[in-house]
């Protein structure tokens, strides 16, 4: 029987190798691994008869039948990894993908520029220290225009062509400066805020023209507010905004709420600064800005011998034709989705 | 406003080279926008004497001319007639060039002709083609031309609309000679002859003229003016007429002060009278044109009818002609208002009119008709009869009060008073020192100026502000917060994009007649009518974003970029009651489906309501309930162009705040959108809760919960939305969540049926949920769903 036990081991010993070594997959191994040290395996059924043998044999061929569950366990890994290595060797042939190029690109939605541009100004003035104030587009003559040192018949309202509407004594604003108004009389200073928004003129329609565009105002008082403070905010604002490496120039300029008033001009990106047909002269202009005029601060209920204030107000649609190389300002309210979806 | 640099170095000695000049006006606030060289373009043209004139033999109309440059004498053949014997004349010698042309020695019927004598349109320096040019008596033999014509720089400057007052040379002059610190040679003026007579003028109208100088000049010959005159006009872009002419414009170009000069012997009555004119009265111009006028329109009559159109253009009748030896020279002052409105009523802009609607000062009327006269009686030969001024209401002088530090706390750069003192004096500024003060008084020609701030800025923009430092305003910023609204949008336009919609902005401007009624339905009323439109398609305001997005879509399907989705948030306009517009936010959502019918839009409109749900989401609103709009025979406006199929209304907390729904085919059709659109239309304040909530953190289940799934199996228009709330009541606070898996309704189902398939999330915070106990609550949702709508459910 001894001789029976240790004979059908021998043989398992050999066949199980032999099987081994001639299985090709993953699959193949795994069901030897069952088939060979499963319960109902062929190992398991050689070590159940170990009971019906003398207590001196059962010992030496328990420990053979152990012996050779390890080493089925070792070829059975060693196979596997064998197997393995040979299948990373060949991935390069069997699993070849192309990838140079992008079959199906995931579409996201594109913000207008409008909205871009904004969201950088809003930036940088939040970063130094800025609220946003709104105000409506649908203004009274007291806040778009005399409020603002505007009277009837001024020659400023020649550049502000109105339209009015039905109701009483209301016309789309001009210009977003009446939100500096509101403001004052709603706030005492400090104040520190930038008011964007529409604004509308009865302006023939071209390239650079249109009778609905885009402003952000800017408006700071408090005690001894100087134009130097202005100069330095302008400098920061448009160098952050176009590029550290840019120049600011700073000229005579004339609006009736400021006084003193002054224009901004930035170097032209284009040319440098020396003049090319996208400038004038090296120089685009930015926005136009001055000290609030004194009567246009006590208009907004504050006294000017105890603060001073500054003002600004860029053309927002200006700023992105700038910074993103738009040259019709019509493209802004088409909405054609190829322009759209440069942005 | 046109400078010639030529003109504005008779009042300053410019050092500087052009560009520097034109940078430091600019700075200035006087930007200049062009620099040109004037078109005078000849070489080798010479002062030459006439020394005798005899006929070319055979012809009858060229003459032989002998002429010397200093030397000897040279033939030239001419065809002009004006010239005599002492004459000096431009002589273009062979080889010289006049523009393109190359002057050579050419033979006219056999005498040979050394080149030729120039008139001075040959030479760009004139109109007159006929006559040879005749220079000043004084100008040096065989002298380059361009001695006695020097090319000219043209300079183009922009002025602002508060400077009239630099609408000319002299205004120009101030401003580089206090830029520059150099003095500036004012013309001397001699003072005329006064003999005032206050009946030569009339004014009936006191409220349209603020001054009104004139004077009668008698004895006068009409013939053009010099060609320095002519040279120095056509160089500010001004076309010579006549010496009179001409002499009005120079002296408006010089001083600021527009002039005009009328023919006195067609005056009726020999006297101005300045009045408003009659309604209707007419009045034909200068310019050939017949303008009736209105009691609006300020008028320079005689004592019958309007002979000018005060400030603004003369009359055709009492134009000053060749003939004319007599004539009445006005410098007014006019209300600026009054010009405004007669000029924008008669859409007519002049020299004239755009200097006086800005406001000019009084006090440059007086010396322009006396500079006027001198050149008259210099270039004309006339004598100054009689003289008047009417000017019931002098300018007072205004002093201003300007404390050393204030230019500093202004500008944040020091200026000595020193410096500031010069500054305003080289502008013309009479400056008088009190200690560490300044009392200023703005020169008469200036009404600008008024509160020390405006002297700031004269300081200011001539001492430089590129001398200004940069700093930023340091302060203690109270604590607000206006941003919560801004990230509301913010966050919608992150969801949007990332729901594949395209940013639209349209316009607020529409057509209250052609716009489509489609809107959400509380925007469902008039429009804001504009009374002013510069369009009829732009005639109102928007109440809704939808007709604008749909438009978009057209022009995006006709550009061949179908299927585009687009989104706006934006100001729409409500009349509210109290005559007053309202300007809610609204956001809109709209999608074009060029392709694939009926199951493509609902996919669309699908994917619509679930962007809806996300930035609800996404603002931490839990809910996003919709209803099924009724289309009623008693609203037929509400609903418009929506599809009475496929609409439904938002709901925020049960009330509908905006629209969700399938373009109506005819609204479709009238915008000439192909295939199908779906949109949605919502109040963004209501729907965002202006600015969303901020999520709120639970504990997370400490019990496992059960999942089950539930097959609802419905017949006719039973809304999901009401299936959902049977569940909602009949689960109990068990039931957690329910989503909905699937929609089902074709061939599989009989014809009306739908199948309705939810997944139901059962769990307990104390307890881990028994299979009895979930059974018994879906038992009660089936028994539910049974009763109330005779439902087939499987679970």
């Amino acid at each position: 029987m001894t001789q029976g036990v240790a004979g059908e081991l021998q043989r398992l010993r050999t066949s199980a190798r032999e099987r081994i070594e001639a299985a090709t997959d993953q699959k193949a191994l795994e069901g030897l691994r069952v088939s060979l040290l499963g319960k109902k395996g062929e190992l398991t059924t050689i070590l159940r008869q170990l009971g019906g043998l003398p207590a001196s044999d059962r010992a030496a061929a328990g420990a053979e039948a152990n012996q050779l569950k390890d080493e089925i366990f070792q070829w059975i890994a060693d196979r596997m990894g064998g197997l393995e290595a040979k299948r990373h060797t060949a991935l390069g042939e069997t699993e070849w993908l192309d990838l140079t190029f992008v079959p199906n690109p995931v579409r996201r939605g594109h913000l207008h520029p409008l909205t871009l541009i904004l969201r950088e100004v809003k930036a940088i003035f939040s970063r130094l220290g800025y609220e946003v104030a709104l105000g409506p587009q649908m203004e009274d003559e007291f806040h778009n225009f005399e409020a603002l040192n505007i009277p009837q018949d001024h020659p400023a309202r020649d550049t502000m062509d109105s339209f009015y509407v039905e109701a009483d004594d209301l016309l789309l604003r001009t210009h977003t400066s009446p939100v500096q108004i509101r403001f004052m009389q709603s706030h005492t200073p400090p104040i520190r805020i930038i008011a964007p928004g529409a604004v509308y003129r009865r302006d023939a329609t071209d390239p650079s023209h249109g009778s609905q565009f885009y402003q952000v105002e800017g408006l700071v008082v408090d005690h001894d507010i100087r134009l130097s403070d202005l100069k330095g905010t302008i400098e920061y604002f448009a160098r952050s905004l176009f590029g550290p490496e840019r120049r600011i120039r700073i000229v005579g300029d004339h609006f009736p709420f400021t006084e003193p008033s002054i224009g901004a001009a930035v170097s032209c990106g284009i040319c440098g600064g020396i003049g090319c047909r996208s400038c004038k002269g090296g120089w685009l202009e930015i926005l136009g800005a001055g000290m609030v005029h004194p009567q246009v601060l006590r208009n907004g209920g504050i006294d000017p011998e105890r603060y001073s204030g500054f003002a600004f107000g860029a053309g927002l649609d200006r700023l992105a034709m700038l910074k993103y190389n738009v040259t019709d300002l019509r493209l802004f309210l088409e909405n054609d989705v190829r322009f759209l979806r440069q942005f | 406003m046109l400078i010639s640099l030529n003109w504005l170095k008779e009042y300053v000695d410019i050092t500087a080279d052009v560009p520097a000049l034109a940078e430091r006006l600019t700075l200035a606030g006087n930007e200049v926008e062009r620099i040109a060289q004037q078109e005078v373009d000849f070489d080798g043209v010479v002062v030459a004497e006439v020394k005798s004139l005899r006929p070319l033999p055979g012809s009858t109309k060229n003459q032989i001319a002998g002429v010397t440059t200093g030397g000897s004498m040279v033939e030239v053949v001419t065809g002009a007639w004006n010239i005599a014997v002492g004459n000096r004349v431009p002589y273009a010698i062979p080889g010289s060039r006049l523009g393109e042309r190359r002057i050579e020695t050419k033979t006219f019927l056999g005498v040979p002709s050394a080149g030729m004598l120039c008139s001075a349109i040959e030479l760009g320096l004139g109109e007159d083609a006929a006559s040879i040019m005749i220079l000043d008596p004084g100008a040096i033999l065989g002298e380059d031309l361009h001695a006695l014509y020097p090319r000219d720089t043209i300079l183009e400057l922009e002025i602002k609309s508060n400077r009239p007052d630099l609408l000319c040379h002299l205004g120009i002059a101030r401003e580089v000679g206090a830029i520059f610190n150099l003095p500036v040679h004012e013309p001397t003026i001699p003072k005329g002859r006064r003999s005032d007579v206050p009946d030569l003028v009339r004014i009936d109208a006191p409220d349209g003229c603020r001054r009104f100088v004139g004077c009668l000049i008698t004895g006068i010959t009409v013939a053009p003016s010099p060609p320095w005159m002519q040279a120095r006009l056509r160089a500010a872009g001004v076309r010579p007429i006549s010496n009179i002419v001409d002499i009005t414009n120079y002296v408006m170009l010089e001083s600021g002060q527009p002039m005009h000069a009328f023919d006195y012997q067609r005056l009726k009555g020999g006297r101005i009278v300045v009045r408003r004119a009659r309604d209707g009265e007419e009045l034909a111009c200068l310019d050939g044109k017949t303008r009736r006028l209105t009691t609006q329109d300020m008028v320079v009559a005689d004592t019958v009818r309007a002979q000018g159109l005060a400030g603004i253009i003369g009359g055709a009748e009492s134009a000053v002609q060749v003939a004319t030896t007599d004539i009445f020279l006005e410098a007014a002052t006019w209300e600026p208002r009054s010009i405004r409105r007669t000029a924008r009523m008669h859409g007519l802009r002049t020299e004239a009119s755009s200097r006086f609607e800005k406001g000019l000062s009084p006090a440059l009327s007086l010396p322009a008709v006396e500079r006027a006269a001198a050149l008259v009686a210099e270039l004309a030969r006339g004598r100054t009869t009689q003289s008047t001024d009417v000017y019931p209401v002098p300018l007072t002088p205004v002093t201003i009060e300007l404390d050393g530090d204030r230019i500093e706390r202004v500008l944040g750069v020091a200026v000595e008073l020193a410096d500031a003192a010069i500054i305003l004096e080289r502008l013309r500024f009479t400056v008088k020192r009190a200690g560490a003060r300044l009392q200023v008084q703005p020169p008469p020609f200036r009404l600008d100026c008024s509160i020390p701030e405006d002297l700031v800025e004269e300081i200011g923009r001539v001492h430089g502000y590129d001398r200004v430092p940069s700093t930023l305003p340091g302060a203690r910023m109270p604590v607000r917060d206006l941003f919560e609204r801004r990230d509301a949008d913010e966050t919608a336009r992150e969801v949007l994009a990332g729901r594949e919609l395209d940013e639209a902005v349209t316009s607020s401007l529409v057509s209250a007649e052609g716009t489509p009624s489609v809107a959400m339905p509380s925007a469902a009323q008039p429009m804001v009518k504009v009374k002013n439109p510069m369009a009829e398609n732009r005639d109102a305001l928007r109440r809704s974003l939808l007709p604008g997005l749909l438009e978009a879509l057209a022009l995006n399907a006709r550009q061949d970029q179908g299927a585009a989705r687009l989104f706006e948030l934006g100001s729409v306009f409500w009349k509210s009651a109290a005559n007053a517009v309202e300007e809610p936010q609204a956001l809109a959502l709209a999608a074009h489906i060029p392709a694939g019918g009926a199951d493509a839009a609902v996919a669309e409109l699908r994917s619509l309501q679930a962007t809806l749900a996300t930035i609800r989401d996404r603002f931490a609103i839990p809910a996003t309930d919709f209803k099924q709009a009724e289309f009623s025979s008693e609203n037929p406006g509400v609903f418009a162009g929506f599809h009475p199929g496929r609409t439904g209304e938002v709901l925020d907390d049960g009330e509908p705040i905006g629209i969700v729904g399938e373009v109506h085919p005819q609204l479709l059709a009238q915008l000439g959108l192909p295939g199908r659109a779906v949109v949605a239309e919502v109040l963004f304040d209501r729907f965002s809760a202006d600015g969303g909530r901020t999520p709120q953190a639970r504990p997370l289940p400490r019990f496992p919960g059960v999942r089950r799934d539930l097959t609802v199996l419905i017949r006719g228009k039973i809304a999901a939305g009401d299936v959902l709330q049977v569940i909602r009541q009949q689960g109990g606070y068990t039931l957690r969540d329910i989503s909905m898996v699937s929609e089902y309704q074709g061939p599989q189902l009989e014809a009306g049926a739908r199948s309705l398939s939810f997944r139901l999330h059962y769990q307990a915070d104390d307890r881990t949920l028994t299979n009895e106990e979930v059974a018994t609550v879906q038992q009660r949702i089936i028994d539910g769903l049974k009763a109330r709508f005779g439902a087939e459910v499987r679970s």
